[in-house]
């Protein structure tokens, strides 16, 4: 059959059931290759992309591939195309190729990503038959990947190449965020996008509970688009900042009674003795330390006038206090009188499926640290000591942005904190970390390993890539082309609660709010 | 200017006798302080009545004292707190006010899909009075994000907010599980915000927000409140100084038993003695045993006696609390709650998500809203029909069925 654009041949139409024909188009045909490193030969005009999904059509049901990288091929040797090409550029011979397309193409290294019978997908563990053709994937074929199950924790829809195939894509959000998330990506790349696309989705959810610190004050939206916008943001999500409230948002005061020694874990540098004296006035004085040593109160335990000086001047500046005489004077969030019941008040809201940002856009890098610590330590203390039910409790994630702040190499060779602690065992509490970076070599290596769902977006520097791809949860040992090729919005991810590495495209923020509405309110019982 | 400022009186609170006709003198004593007083006006920032229908001998002290202040040419102005609201949204208050004995300050217009509050004028004063009212379970919170509050915010003094709501920021350590709202829903700059609901004695100073002010209720409303407060309170605005007062009508005697570890036959023996040691003439007494027996049951210990003691002591009234008292015989059962209100949350708390039909905080909200209207008590004189029509039609509004049947 031919057309004047299009040339169909037989082998292009499979018959799916004697009533439904579905049209594929042929994108290559297999030639050659190993497992997980098959070549293809493209079909003249197909122009195959990296990171491209396609099927092969197999006797058991469909093997599912993708495309990491592509090369030329030619039937000439060398040597000779190296001749014409002179020939071309030097004698301006006006050549042509006869039968152009039989002789030169582009092949395409392919991988088995997963074998698919009935809807069910299996790891691939054989090979397509040689000169089987390779067509698009459909939606239909990965059926199977848009399962939303219980606790549905939306992360994009799939991609192939830059095509974006009508299949959203779930994680099981328990699961994945109780076993942390690593979000890494070079800037511009989508990180921001993505998260607030992640915190969008769970902000309905029962499932868990999201605690933001948010540097950039970008999450809620006080000037644009964000999780103000969701209908139900007023019941679900809890906004604290320092600056001028906009209307529905709390104003942040933490009071110093809360804290706790604990809570200075890797927030600045302690000497030995300095950290024993933040102890010694603990034991001492309990909820009134931090009051006692910045008035200079007598403590046991013969500290020399200079630790203490040091240990005054460090809590004044850290916790925004200046005493005068025995008069402490609170200049910013952390108050001796208000903020009783905002600690409280955020992990009741964690606990009940909320999600708490903290605009931390005017703290210090420590000051930010140390309220997150705040929060962490009370949330996994409480289900350490069985306060709270971890069975029937939400998971509870805290999303940290640059985590190398926190969770960098230099910064844990000082001494644990609590975020490492969740890293590392926070899981069993059904704590996890969702850990934002450009740089995620910084981060420890154990720690990384312990990440187990991994969103990867364009990420250009070899170091960072490789860091990604050692610690992944799928092998991308033949993905660094792709990573590297990732445009703003693209993203692969990998994870113990997916078949495979998949590719996703994250919708633009706008979009996902323009496609909720809000319902109408009614006023009753206001008098004319 | 000078004004009184009230909330949460609760008339017809209390189911004993004794306590409810002292939280009715509480009342007549607050109102009849602010016309010694001379107040310019009062305000009563809501639930003037415990129930959305109140008894008739509520009703009646209610409009008995507000029409002696509309004789004083004294104007009150009030807003309905949550126990003033049926779940269908009548009130009473709507009967107080069109028999002219006050002025809802909640009115308003919607434009488009927002509330514009409007401003109600006290002619002797020239002060601009509005507010929004409570609803059960909080649920004017929506209200509140939906208003329009510039021209509220650029309106020039004196002027007062109302409200009937928990404010985030305000609330104390003891109060942290409460839902509460921002402080940044109210509109901003004025002179004094007169809050209700929470039966706190408070008056903060925030940013935007220069007067915030709690007067705590007209009387104590449960063991735990009369426990901390002793006495009822409202507050006196004059000339920009607030100053909380006291109705004290009754002693509170306090007895705190602590039985922990002891037996039932020895935490008697305290409770005889300290029963014997304190002071009960005319005394609210509030007996409270708390701890783990180390044996014997809390109905082992004679409060029978330990009360005909106290009433022979010449106790106006006694009231015991054994919520934090459990025996090591019967573990099993643990009841640290200290009301009926706090062990009902934890209840529904911990059985809640078992039906799947909607998100586990609605289906607590529905269960609690279910337990109030299917606890509605017959109103006096209302048929028996009537009454189940009543609760009948009230659980349909609730659970959003229609009936086709007539029934």
């Amino acid at each position: 059959m031919r057309t004047n654009t299009y040339r169909l041949r037989i082998s292009d139409i499979i018959f799916i059931t004697s009533r439904q024909v579905a049209l594929f188009v042929t994108k290559g045909l297999i030639v050659s290759g190993q497992f997980g490193d098959i070549l293809v030969r493209e079909k003249q005009g197909k122009a195959l992309e990296l990171g491209e999904l396609l099927i092969a059509d197999t006797a058991q049901g469909k093997m599912l591939l993708q495309v990491f990288d592509l090369v030329y091929g030619s039937q000439l040797a060398q040597q000779q195309l190296e001749l014409l090409s002179g020939l071309k550029l030097e004698e301006n011979v006006g050549l042509q190729f006869f039968d152009e397309a039989m002789r030169n193409y582009i092949l395409a290294r392919i991988k088995n990503l997963a074998s698919i019978t009935n809807n069910q997908c299996k790891a691939a563990k054989t090979l397509p038959q040689c000169f089987s053709e390779i067509r698009d994937v459909t939606a239909a074929d990965v059926a199977f990947l848009s399962s939303k199950g219980n606790n549905p924790l939306f992360v994009g829809k799939l991609r192939s190449g830059s095509k974006v195939i009508d299949v959203p894509i779930y994680l099981d959000g328990s699961k994945a965020l109780s076993h942390h998330v690593l979000i890494a990506g070079t800037t511009g790349r989508g990180k921001s996008v993505l998260m607030h696309t992640l915190l969008w989705h769970t902000l309905a959810e029962e499932y868990c509970g999201m605690l933001v610190l948010d540097p950039h004050d970008e999450y809620y939206g006080r000037n644009n688009p964000g999780l103000k916008d969701h209908p139900d943001a007023r019941d679900k999500a809890v906004y604290y900042t320092p600056r001028s409230p906009p209307t529905g948002a709390r104003t942040l005061k933490i009071n110093l009674s809360h804290l706790v020694p604990a809570h200075f874990r890797g927030v600045l540098e302690w000497s030995d003795p300095q950290r024993q004296a933040l102890y010694a006035y603990y034991q001492r004085y309990e909820q009134r330390w931090v009051e006692s040593a910045l008035r200079g109160e007598p403590v046991d335990g013969n500290f020399k006038e200079d630790t203490l000086g040091v240990v005054k001047r460090q809590l004044s500046q850290l916790l925004g206090v200046s005493i005068q005489g025995t008069t402490i004077t609170c200049h910013g969030i952390f108050d001796v009188q208000a903020g009783q019941s905002t600690v409280e008040d955020i992990i009741k809201a964690l606990e009940e499926s909320k999600t708490v940002i903290i605009d931390t856009s005017e703290f210090s890098g420590p000051q930010e640290i140390l309220i997150g610590s705040i929060i962490a330590n009370e949330v996994l203390e409480r289900r350490r000591k069985g306060i709270v039910n971890v069975k029937t409790a939400p998971v509870i994630s805290i999303v940290l942005e640059e985590a190398p702040r926190v969770l960098g190499k230099d910064i844990l060779e000082r001494g644990p904190n609590v975020f490492a602690t969740i890293a590392r065992e926070g899981r069993k509490f059904k704590v996890g970390l969702t850990a934002i970076t450009q740089l995620p070599s910084l981060i420890p290596r154990d720690i990384l390993a312990n990440m187990n769902t991994k969103i990867i977006l364009g990420v250009e520097l070899k170091p960072e890539r490789q860091a990604i791809i050692e610690s992944a949860a799928q092998d991308l040992s033949d993905d660094e082309r792709t990573i590297a090729s990732l445009d703003k919005g693209e993203a692969i991810i990998t994870s113990n609660f997916l078949p495979f590495a998949t590719p996703v495209r994250i919708p633009p923020f706008e979009e996902t709010v323009k496609a909720f509405s809000r319902p109408a309110r009614s006023f009753s019982g206001i008098q004319p | 200017m000078k004004f009184a400022h009230l909330a949460d009186v609760h008339l017809g609170g209390w189911r004993e006798p004794r306590l409810r006709e002292l939280n009715t003198q509480s009342f007549c004593a607050a109102i009849e302080r602010c016309i010694t007083e001379k107040v310019d006006f009062v305000l009563i920032a809501g639930d003037l009545f415990n129930t959305s229908l109140p008894s008739m001998d509520a009703l009646k002290i209610g409009v008995q004292k507000l029409k002696q202040l509309q004789d004083n040419n004294i104007p009150v102005y009030l807003i309905p707190g949550s126990h003033d609201f049926s779940p269908s949204g009548k009130t009473m208050i709507d009967v107080l006010e069109s028999a002219g004995l006050a002025v809802n300050v909640a009115r308003g217009e919607v434009v488009g899909e927002k509330l514009k509050l409007k401003f109600t004028v006290d002619k002797k004063t020239g002060c601009k009075i509005t507010g929004l009212f409570g609803k059960k379970g909080g649920l004017e919170k929506h209200y509140y994000y939906e208003l329009i509050k510039e021209h509220l915010e650029a309106e020039s003094g004196p002027k007062i907010f109302m409200f009937h709501s928990p404010i985030a920021e305000l609330k104390p350590e003891e109060l942290a599980g409460m839902d509460a709202m921002p402080i940044s829903l109210l509109p901003a700059g004025f002179d004094y915000y007169a809050g209700g609901h929470v039966h706190v004695v408070q008056h903060e100073k925030l940013k935007d927000y220069p007067n915030v002010v709690y007067p705590g209720p007209v009387f104590p409303n449960n063991f735990a409140e009369l426990e901390k407060l002793e006495c009822g309170t409202f507050v006196i605005w004059d000339n920009g100084a607030v100053r909380h007062e006291k109705i004290n009508l009754k002693p509170v005697a306090k007895i705190l038993i602590d039985a922990h570890n002891k037996t039932a036959g020895e935490a008697d023996a305290l409770l005889e003695e300290a029963v014997d040691k304190a002071q009960l003439k005319d005394a609210i007494v509030l007996v409270r045993v708390e701890g783990t027996l180390r044996q014997g049951k809390p109905h082992d210990i004679d409060f029978n006696a330990m009360q005909q003691s106290c009433l022979n002591k010449g106790a106006f009234v006694v009231l015991k609390n054994t919520s934090k008292l459990e025996s090591k015989e019967f573990e099993e059962i643990k009841v640290s709650r200290a009301s009926v209100e706090d062990i009902e949350e934890a209840l529904l708390k911990e059985h809640a998500g078992q039906l799947k039909l909607m998100p586990a905080d609605k289906e607590i909200q529905l269960a609690k809203e279910l337990m109030r209207v299917l606890s509605a008590e017959k109103d006096e004189g209302e048929r028996i029909a009537d009454f189940e029509k009543r609760i009948s039609s009230d659980v349909d509004r609730l659970l959003g069925l229609s009936r086709t049947d007539g029934s």
